[in-house]
């Protein structure tokens, strides 16, 4: 924007999808109506300044939070017309204890080992900005499955992906890839063991894709490592 | 094969819609599912309750009951 241009309230929202100010814990405001990007925004000063006055510092999370929940309950539209819908439930039930079960974790985080880089686009040592960059080129790409060894050291373990505010994940990978929590659940016999590899993928790809060609070549690989359940943890 | 699913809340109606068979929902930011970073408590309780879920016959999509925290 110019700085003598006036930006309209529209534009200072969706500035924050993928667009100027593009940050994406805060993307979902390009979903609220201006009346309510107003009132998400009076929230949040007022919960920071009562921080400053000693408050709640998680104040402004919880603030941004709620709003977060509010903008995306419509984003998939009418129920009705959402094309990944399903009116049924299948269930598979468990065949032992989960003290006796191996467990494999899947997530759509876009982690992946130092050294394993699914380069996609072909691209060497793609950037998180310059994923988002190129977010509307994932979404309509080919899915790839990188494996994790379950004892990767979480120093070798990379996240990158376009769709989701990664810092978290980069900070802390078990906020989505709980390795070490898996492996301590095994030493206290709570699940029976674990599959070698943990699977992640850039969620941001062709959904039909997922669908149709990988989710079964997926639930193989589940299959093929002797796993007895899945912990599917998507973004 | 018996899967859980774990998702925060800003996309817990996705569950429902896609007729996943056990989902726990957590009041998480996006991209912090498991809880915040370093609070591997946290983190580790909800893998436990989602694990926890596996031992359903029938679809269950249930909550998590603490709201998100620091560590």
């Amino acid at each position: 924007m110019s700085g003598n241009t006036p930006e309209t309230i529209e534009e200072l929202r969706t500035s924050f999808f993928y667009g100027s100010r593009s940050d994406l814990n805060f993307k979902f405001v390009r979903d609220l109506s201006d009346v309510e990007f107003g009132e998400f925004l009076s929230d949040l000063f007022a919960a920071t300044a009562r921080v400053g006055d000693g408050g709640d510092p998680l104040e402004p999370v919880q603030v941004a939070y709620n709003w977060q929940v509010q903008a995306y309950a419509g984003h998939l539209g009418v129920p009705a017309n959402f094309p990944h819908r399903k009116d049924d439930t299948p269930i598979t039930a468990m065949t032992k204890a989960l003290s006796d079960a191996k467990i494999m974790v899947l997530t759509s985080s876009g982690h992946f080992v130092e050294g394993d880089d699914p380069e996609p686009f072909g691209e060497k040592n793609m950037t998180q900005a310059e994923a988002e960059a190129r977010i509307a080129e994932f979404v309509k790409s080919e899915a790839t499955l990188s494996a994790i060894p379950m004892d990767t050291p979480a120093d070798k373990i990379r996240v990158r992906h376009g769709g989701y505010p990664v810092q978290a994940a980069a900070m802390d990978s078990q906020v989505v890839l709980p390795l070490e929590h898996l492996h301590s659940m095994v030493a206290d016999g709570m699940i029976g063991s674990l599959t070698k590899n943990a699977y992640s993928f850039v969620g941001a790809t062709a959904q039909g894709h997922i669908k149709r060609s990988y989710g079964p070549a997926w639930a193989q690989i589940a299959k093929d490592q002797g796993a007895d359940a899945v912990l599917l943890v998507p973004i | 094969m018996p899967t859980v699913s774990v998702y925060v809340k800003p996309f817990g109606h996705i569950p429902g819609l896609m007729g996943l068979s056990r989902s726990l929902i957590t009041q998480h930011p996006m991209g912090r599912p498991l809880g915040a970073p370093g609070d591997s408590q946290r983190q580790s309780a909800v893998i436990e309750m989602a694990l926890g879920l596996l031992t359903s016959d029938g679809p269950v999509i249930t909550e998590f009951p603490e709201p998100y925290r620091l560590p």
